[in-house]
């Protein structure tokens, strides 16, 4: 499973999401690649899951991945609810 | 000796093979598998080389932009005269740039562990730029043709740049604890300066009831999201309207300049020196990303092993969400007001401002939300004016007197807030340690 983790310039922010999403995936024993950079970006690049925020989420219409909006790139607790739920589905 | 020659050569004097070993010996160190850590040191390695192709695209982009306003100005046919430029920089100075910047974050890692300063700066990105900008400045002062004592260069940029991670995060956090209304987290980025003079000057001209999260953005706002878009747009306008105004001028040097555009159209070919300029910006931005991406995981992972209660001082953006209208009120005043200083800068001191939208867009924007905590709409505009005024000053301060010699061009783009604001002091600190240096 490949995930990207997005925001608007790519750098830090995303950077600080890919590490909040391994963690989670650590804690729910998942296996998962995880990368990050910025929407323009990320609307090109192959994936199945991408995380993104409210704002930056239109961005990525079209796209074949599974799109998760999330309110908060730093709380690991809706990561974790929101990533669960895909894995269900 | 010998050996130590052909390592100074080989490892020292090739900045990239260095930035591997130090990206292998973090991956290492988090017990990566074999596959992640290849594909790691790899990645990095490649990304630093990526920044100096993009750094010569948008470079070659500003070649056109600056004698283009300069004639539009009528300014003498200004040049930056004799200077390095970002790649002639790396490859002799970014094995310095990358161990100042590790050893940096070290510093800052012990200072929390020992100070109550208990902030760890994890904002990567912008660690590389302020080392890379600080070391610029340190050659600068001490002259580019002398040789230059590495491992006191290296020593005193790491302890320079782990005092200003250290302390940034800490002189924020009055204004950080009322923005997202807690305590768990500092904001670790370059537009500490910004955020911290928009929150003083919404205290004393604003009025906090006026929140902007009050206020209606317009639909057609909207596309400020994405950064490509806004730079290749601004970036585009202002050479558009630059090639114009010199078609219409017929200034002296205008024939010259548009006989460079050959069979070209010249607003054509200005349009498409805009585009060039977004695109280096993508391009470094990648190298960047590739370079950085490996090491602030091994960063981090250091940090909460030795500080285990640290707060985390993060990247610009985590003060967005509490106030996103703010972030829009900031970057528009900051535009507007950036349109302004640079006719006042053209006309006052003879310097064609390049007012580069991250820059402008990510300072502005937190320096609008931390004014909106304070002082509401008020607060976020002045937020936005001081940011555009330290940004077209600090530039024409930085490009001319700072660093002239070094890397002017990356100063250009990639230099900002708190980097103006204190460059004079690095430039005396050097002066000071002339002796070791």
């Amino acid at each position: 499973m490949k995930i990207l983790a997005v925001c608007g310039l790519g750098q830090g922010t995303s950077l600080l999401l890919k590490m909040n999403i391994e963690d989670v995936l650590r804690d729910l024993g998942v296996e998962a690649d995880v990368d990050y950079m910025d929407a323009s970006a990320a609307k090109s690049a192959a994936a199945d899951v991408i995380m993104a925020s409210p704002q930056l989420a239109p961005l990525l219409e079209g796209h074949s991945a599974n799109v998760i909006v999330l309110d908060s790139y730093l709380d690991k607790e809706e990561i974790k609810q929101k990533l669960s739920e895909h894995l269900e589905s | 000796m010998q050996v130590a020659e052909w390592l100074a050569n080989n490892l020292f004097g090739q900045p990239v093979i260095l930035i591997g070993l130090i990206v292998l010996l973090g991956l290492v160190l988090q017990k990566k598998n074999t596959s992640q850590t290849m594909s790691g040191t790899f990645k990095a390695m490649i990304g630093f080389l990526i920044i100096n192709i993009g750094a010569g695209t948008i470079t070659a982009a500003l070649e056109v932009f600056q004698p283009m306003w300069a004639a539009v100005f009528g300014l003498e046919q200004q040049s930056l005269g004799e200077y390095q430029g970002f790649e002639a920089f790396s490859s002799r100075y970014g094995g310095v740039i990358a161990l100042a910047m590790t050893l940096g974050f070290l510093i800052n890692v012990l200072l929390a562990r020992i100070t109550p300063f208990k902030y760890i700066y994890l904002t990567g990105h912008m660690m590389f730029w302020t080392t890379a900008i600080f070391a610029g400045i340190m050659v600068d002062t001490l002259g580019v043709d002398i040789e230059i004592n590495r491992w006191s260069l290296i020593l005193i940029l790491a302890v320079i740049m782990g005092v200003y991670w250290t302390l940034q995060p800490a002189i924020t956090q009055p204004f950080m604890r009322k923005v997202i209304g807690s305590n768990d987290l500092a904001l670790g980025h370059t537009s500490g300066s910004v955020a911290l003079l928009g929150g003083l000057a919404g205290k004393w001209f604003g009025n906090k009831e006026n929140d902007t999260e009050k206020l209606k953005v317009p639909k057609g706002m909207e596309f400020l999201k994405d950064s490509n878009v806004i730079i290749a747009l601004v970036m585009g306008a202002l050479y558009v309207v630059g090639a114009a105004l010199l078609m219409l001028s017929g200034a002296p040097g205008a024939a010259e300049l548009m006989a460079s555009a050959g069979d070209n159209n010249f607003i054509v070919f200005s349009i498409i020196k805009a585009f060039e300029f977004a695109a280096g910006i993508a391009v470094v931005l990648f190298g960047v990303r590739m370079l950085i991406g490996e090491l602030v995981p091994a960063f981090r992972g250091i940090a909460t092993k030795i500080v285990p209660n640290a707060k985390p001082a993060l990247d610009a953006p985590v003060v967005f969400p509490y106030a996103p209208t703010a972030t829009i009120v900031g970057f528009v005043s900051a535009f507007a007001a950036s349109l302004i200083w640079l006719v006042v800068l053209g006309a006052a001191v003879s310097y064609v401002f390049v007012p580069t939208m991250i820059v402008i867009f990510f300072h502005a924007a937190t320096a609008g939300v931390f004014g909106n905590a304070t002082g509401g709409v008020r607060g976020a505009i002045f937020g936005g004016v001081i940011t555009a005024t330290v940004v077209a000053w600090g530039q024409y301060i930085m490009v001319t007197a700072l660093l002239s010699s070094t890397i002017p061009d990356t100063a250009m783009w990639a230099a900002d807030s708190d980097m103006f604001i204190l460059g004079p002091v690095i430039k005396l600190l050097a002066n000071i340690f002339r002796f070791l240096l």
